[in-house]
C-alpha cells in the first residue's frame, strides 16, 4: 500500500509539476529567445528592448497607483463591512453573506462593461442623466481613467477581502478591547492601539491578495483603461502580443518575468501572513459572545450604505446589461426606450456563428475542463492531506504555485510551450492552461473535505468487513461529494468566464465567451455584448444548479439504501 | 475466542530515529473475558490493538485469533482487516455522518449480503440491546456523545463477532457520562459470550471494567493480572504507581518471617506482605493512602504503628487528604471527613501488613 501511494505521489508531482513549472520555464526561456519561431537561440535583446521602452515608466506608475488604490479601496470597504456585520446591531445581516458571495458569480468583464455603460464620458447612462438634470456642459464623470479603474477593481476585489477579514474579526476576543478601555483608552485609541494591530495580519493578507489580483486583472484595464489610453502592465503586455503589426512574445515574456516575480513574492508573503493570522485568532471558547456596538441613530443611514453597496455590486450590473441587451442603441431609460425594446440583439447573437462557436467552446471547457480538473484535484488533495511525506510536501507547494500566476503572463509562458507542440491553436491548449492556472481552486475545497474524512471512518468500514473498494464507494466518495461539488462549481464557473489566459491562447476557431465579449466591446456592439453576457451568467448559474442537484442526488441514493 | 500474540514488534522511523512502538510482545488474551490494555499514552497499547485488528502490520512475530493465524512474519501470512471478522469501537466512534443510525448499524450486515428482512431484524435487535430502539431514522450526527457511542457499539456487535475491540471508547465523553457509559458497557458485555479487548489510559476505567488487565510501558507488557492483583499485589513499582495513588518509600529487607517480610525504611521498621526478596536488598515500599489508618489513643503499641505530625490538611468532601510527616518521609493519607484533625497535630497510624506492598525498584 505504501509503495502504490508513493508511486501515486510521484506521478502527481510530475503531472502538477509539468502544469505549473512548464509555463514558468518556457516564459523564462522565451524571454531569452529571438522569437516564437526561433526558440532557444539565446539573446538579451528582448530585455533591453522591453526595459528601455520610454513608455514603460508611465505604465509602471499607472500600475502601482491602480494596484495600490484598488487594494486599499477593497480592504477599507471590507473592514467597514466586516465590522458592521460582526460587531454592530445593523439590521438584515443576511445581506452581508449575499454581498460576499453573489458578486463572485458576475464575471469581472461584465461588471466592468456595465460600469462603462453607466459612466463613459460620451453616452454613459448615468452621465447623461446627471448632465440633463444639472444642466452641465459635459459629462460629470469619466470612468475611462485611473480613478475609474480603481473604483471598479476595488469593488471587484471587495468580496475576497471581506471573506478574509470577516472571520478574523468574528473570532476576535473582545476582552482585549475591553481591557484597553478599562485601562483608560478611549474608543478611537482602542481601535488604533488594539483592534487594528491585532487584526493586522488578516488586513495585510486581504490587502496583498488584492494587490496580486489587481496586478493580474485584465478585464478592468482592458475595458475601462484602454479606451482612456491608461495602460497598466497587463494591457501593456496584451498590446505587445495582440495588437499592432509586430507581435513580440519575447518582449512580452521579458516584461512578464518581473510581473510573475512580483506576484510569486507577494503570494509567499500572503501565505506567511495567513499562517500568522491563524496564530492570532483568539477565540476564547467558553461563554464567548462579542459585545455588540449599538449604532443608535447611525443604524439606518449605515444600513442604507450597505444596501446601496449591495445594489451597486449585484443588481445594477445585471440590470444594466439586461436593459442594454433589449434597447437598439445606448439610451437613457425612458418611455421611448421601453417602446423600442426588442429581442433583436439576442436573436442576432444566437445567429452569429462566432458567438455560437464561443458558446460551444466555453461550455465544453467548463464541463470537460472542470471534470478533468476536479479528477486531478481529488488525487492531489488526497496525497496532500493523507500522505505525509517529503514528496507530498513538494506537491503541495507546486499545486499552490499557480495561485500566484497572473493569467496573461502565464498565458505567454504557455504560448511559448504550445507553439512547439501540435496542441497550438486547439481547444486542448486552453483546457490545459485553464486547469494549470486554476488548480488551487479545485484542490482547496477537496483538501478540506479530505481533512474531514477522519482515518477512523475509513478503518471502521474495513473492520466491519468491507473491502477497500467498497469502502471507497460507500464511505469515502459519499463523504467527499460536497467537496467535489463545490470544487466542480468553482472550476466550471471560472472556466466559463475565463478571460485573461484566453486572450493570449485563443486563436481563430478556439474563441471563448469572454474573448468574444471583449471583441464586441472593442467594436462598441454593446447590445450584442450584453445579450451574450447575460447568456454567460445564465450558463454559470445553470451549471451551479445542476452540480448541486447531482450532488444532492448522490447523497440521497446513499441514505436511501 | 482466544487471541495469542507471540514476539510482536513494531517499529516507527521518524527523523532518522527508530521508535519501538511494540517490543517483542508475548500475550495470551483469554476467550470470552474483558481484557484491558492499560498504560500511559505512547506505551504502544493502541498500536497493539491495531495490530490485532489488522490496521497495522507488525514488523515481527505472529498473531492468531482462535485457530486462525491472522498475521505471521515467518509464515508470510497477512489477513486483511475486513477478512478477520472482528468488531471495533473507535475512540472517535467513527460514525459515518452521511448515514442514519440504521444504515450505520446495518453496514456490516449489508457487506455480508444478508437478505433485507434479516438485516432489519438483527439491526432492530441490536439497537434494542444498546437501548437505542426508535432511533433508526435519525441522522447519526444528530445524536449525543453517549448515544453515538452506543451506535458504534451496536455496529461492532451486530454481525455477532467473536472478538470486539475498544480503542479508548469513553475518552470523548464528559466525566459523568463516562461513568454511566462504563457501567452500561460492563452490563452489555456481561450478557454476551464475547472476547473484549479494551484499550485505555484511565486506571479507574480499567479496574472497573476488566476481568484481566495488562499494564504496558514503552512497547512492553509489564504485568498481567486481575484488577485486584494489579491494585493490591503488583510486582513492579511502575504498575503500583500507575494503577493508583501510592506512597513509594525506599526500604531495605531486614528479615524474612513466616508470614511477613520485615523492612527498614524512613518511617521505621515495617512488617509487610511476604515477598521473596533476599535479606539486605533494596526494595520499594508501596502504601496506598486509603490504607493508612488513624490509630486512636496516643502512641498505641503493637505492630506497624507509626507516629508523625499532620503537615497539611485538605478537605475534599468525602475525605481529608492529609500529608503526614513521619521520620524523613512525607506520606499522603486519606482520613474520614469526621476525623478531628488540625495542622501540626501529632498523629499515629497503623499499617495492615497485608496492604504494605513490597515491589522491586
Amino acid at each position: 500500500m505504501d509503495q502504490s501511494r508513493s508511486k501515486l505521489t510521484y506521478s502527481l508531482v510530475i503531472i502538477v509539476g509539468f502544469l505549473t513549472v512548464c509555463p514558468v520555464v518556457m516564459l523564462t526561456l522565451g524571454s531569452f529567445s529571438e522569437g516564437l519561431t526561433a526558440f532557444g537561440s539565446f539573446t538579451l535583446d528582448k530585455y533591453i528592448d522591453a526595459y528601455t521602452n520610454p513608455a514603460l515608466f508611465e505604465v509602471i506608475v499607472n500600475t502601482v497607483i491602480f494596484v495600490l488604490g484598488s487594494s486599499t479601496l477593497a480592504t477599507v470597504l471590507a473592514l467597514f463591512l466586516a465590522y458592521l456585520n460582526t460587531r454592530t446591531d445593523i439590521p438584515f445581516k443576511f445581506l452581508f453573506r449575499i454581498l460576499s458571495i453573489i458578486p463572485m458569480m458576475i464575471p469581472h468583464l461584465l461588471f466592468s462593461v456595465s460600469w462603462a455603460l453607466l459612466l463613459n464620458p460620451s453616452n454613459g447612462m448615468m452621465n447623461i442623466v446627471l448632465k440633463n438634470a444639472l444642466f452641465l456642459e459635459s459629462a460629470p464623470f469619466n470612468i475611462y481613467s485611473l480613478w475609474g479603474m480603481i473604483l471598479v477593481e476595488g469593488l471587484l476585489d471587495l468580496p475576497i477581502a471581506y471573506l478574509i477579514i470577516a472571520p478574523a474579526m468574528a473570532s476576535f476576543d473582545v476582552a482585549l478591547e475591553e481591557s484597553s478601555r478599562v485601562f483608560g483608552a478611549g474608543t478611537w485609541r482602542t481601535l488604533f492601539r488594539v483592534t487594528l494591530p491585532v487584526l493586522r495580519p488578516a488586513i495585510l493578507a486581504a490587502f496583498i491578495l488584492g494587490v496580486v489580483r489587481s496586478l493580474a486583472s485584465f478585464a478592468v484595464p482592458s475595458v475601462i483603461g484602454m479606451p482612456g489610453r491608461v495602460y497598466v502592465l497587463a494591457t501593456h503586455l496584451y498590446e505587445m502580443i495582440a495588437l499592432g503589426f509586430a507581435t513580440d512574445y519575447g518582449k512580452a515574456a521579458a516584461v512578464g518575468m518581473s510581473v510573475l516575480a512580483t506576484s510569486v513574492t507577494l503570494i509567499f508573503v500572503y501565505r506567511a501572513l495567513t499562517a500568522e493570522s491563524e496564530k492570532y485568532v483568539t477565540i476564547s471558547g467558553r461563554g464567548y459572545r462579542p459585545t455588540m456596538v449599538e449604532l443608535k441613530g447611525a443604524r439606518i443611514p449605515l444600513f442604507i450604505v450597505v444596501a446601496l453597496l449591495s445594489f451597486i455590486m449585484i443588481v445594477l450590473p445585471v440590470a444594466v446589461l439586461f436593459y442594454t441587451s433589449l434597447v437598439p442603441y445606448t439610451m437613457v431609460p425612458s418611455a421611448r426606450a421601453f417602446s423600442l425594446m426588442s429581442w433583436k440583439h439576442w436573436i442576432d447573437v444566437l445567429h452569429d456563428p462566432l458567438s455560437l462557436l464561443s458558446l460551444k467552446n466555453s461550455l465544453f471547457l467548463g464541463v470537460v475542463g472542470a471534470t478533468l480538473g476536479v479528477a486531478l484535484s481529488i488525487f492531489v488533495a488526497y496525497v496532500i492531506v493523507k500522505v505525509k511525506t517529503r514528496a507530498s510536501g513538494v506537491l503541495e507547494s507546486l499545486s499552490y504555485l499557480s495561485f500566484s500566476f497572473p493569467g496573461i503572463v502565464i498565458g505567454v509562458g504557455f504560448m511559448w510551450f504550445f507553439v512547439q507542440t501540435p496542441l497550438y491553436a486547439t481547444i486542448w491548449a486552453l483546457l490545459i492552461g485553464y486547469i494549470a492556472t486554476y488548480l488551487p481552486y479545485g484542490i482547496r475545497p477537496l483538501a478540506s473535505a479530505f481533512i474531514q474524512v477522519h482515518a477512523h471512518l475509513e478503518e471502521s468500514s474495513l473492520v466491519c468487513g468491507a473491502s477497500p473498494l467498497t469502502t471507497m464507494r460507500r464511505i469515502i466518495v459519499p463523504l467527499l461529494i460536497p467537496g467535489i461539488v463545490s470544487a466542480w462549481i468553482l472550476m466550471a464557473t471560472m472556466f466559463v468566464r475565463e478571460l485573461t489566459l484566453s486572450v493570449v491562447l485563443s486563436r481563430p476557431g478556439t474563441e471563448v465567451l469572454a474573448v468574444q465579449i471583449l471583441r464586441f466591446a472593442d467594436d462598441g456592439l454593446w447590445g450584442k455584448l450584453s445579450a451574450l453576457g447575460i447568456i454567460m451568467i445564465f450558463i454559470s448559474i445553470t451549471l451551479v444548479i445542476l452540480a448541486t442537484l447531482i450532488g444532492a442526488k448522490f447523497r440521497a441514493v446513499e441514505s436511501g439504501e | 475466542m482466544e487471541i495469542r500474540i507471540q514476539g510482536v514488534s513494531k517499529y516507527y522511523f521518524s527523523e532518522g530515529k527508530t521508535i519501538k512502538a511494540l517490543d517483542g510482545v508475548d500475550l495470551t488474551i483469554p476467550a470470552n473475558r474483558i481484557f484491558t490494555l492499560l498504560g500511559p499514552s505512547g506505551c504502544g497499547k493502541t498500536t497493539l490493538l491495531r495490530c490485532i485488528v489488522g490496521l497495522e502490520a507488525p514488523d515481527t512475530g505472529e498473531i492468531s485469533i482462535g485457530d486462525d493465524v491472522v498475521w505471521s512474519k515467518g509464515k508470510n501470512i497477512s489477513i486483511a482487516p475486513e477478512k478477520r471478522g472482528l468488531g471495533m469501537v473507535f475512540q472517535t466512534y467513527a460514525i459515518w455522518p452521511h448515514m442514519n443510525v440504521f444504515d450505520n448499524v446495518a453496514y456490516p450486515l449489508q457487506i455480508r449480503k444478508l437478505p433485507r428482512h434479516v438485516i432489519r431484524e438483527r439491526v432492530e435487535k441490536t439497537l434494542r440491546f444498546v437501548r437505542l430502539e426508535g432511533f433508526e431514522k435519525r441522522p447519526a450526527t444528530k445524536l449525543s456523545g453517549g448515544q453515538q457511542q452506543r451506535v458504534a457499539l451496536a455496529r461492532a456487535l451486530v454481525a455477532e463477532p467473536k472478538v470486539i475491540l475498544f480503542d479508548e471508547p469513553l475518552s470523548n465523553l464528559d466525566a459523568k457520562l463516562r461513568e454511566e457509559t462504563r457501567k452500561e458497557l460492563k452490563t452489555f458485555l456481561g450478557k454476551l459470550k464475547i472476547t473484549a479487548v479494551y484499550v485505555t489510559h484511565d486506571r479507574v476505567e480499567a479496574l472497573a471494567l476488566s476481568d484481566t488487565i495488562a499494564v504496558m510501558r514503552a512497547g512492553e507488557i509489564v504485568e498481567v493480572g486481575s484488577p485486584q492483583k494489579i491494585y493490591f499485589d503488583a510486582d513492579h513499582e511502575f504498575v503500583a504507581d500507575f494503577i493508583g495513588r501510592a506512597n513509594l518509600i525506599k526500604a531495605t529487607v531486614r528479615t524474612q518471617e513466616a508470614e511477613h517480610t520485615v523492612v527498614d525504611s524512613g518511617i521505621g521498621t515495617i512488617a509487610c506482605q511476604r515477598r521473596d526478596f533476599p535479606i539486605g536488598s533494596e526494595v520499594t515500599l508501596c502504601l496506598r493512602p486509603e490504607f493508612i489508618r488513624l490509630a486512636r489513643g496516643e502512641g498505641a503499641g503493637g505492630k506497624n504503628v507509626v507516629n508523625g505530625r499532620v503537615d497539611s490538611l485538605v478537605f475534599v468532601g468525602e475525605a481529608y487528604e492529609t500529608e503526614i510527616r513521619a521520620g524523613n518521609e512525607l506520606l499522603l493519607a486519606k482520613f474520614d471527613p469526621d476525623a478531628n484533625l488540625n495542622e501540626g497535630d501529632p498523629v499515629s497510624f497503623t499499617l495492615d501488613p497485608a496492604h504494605c506492598l513490597l515491589v522491586s525498584i
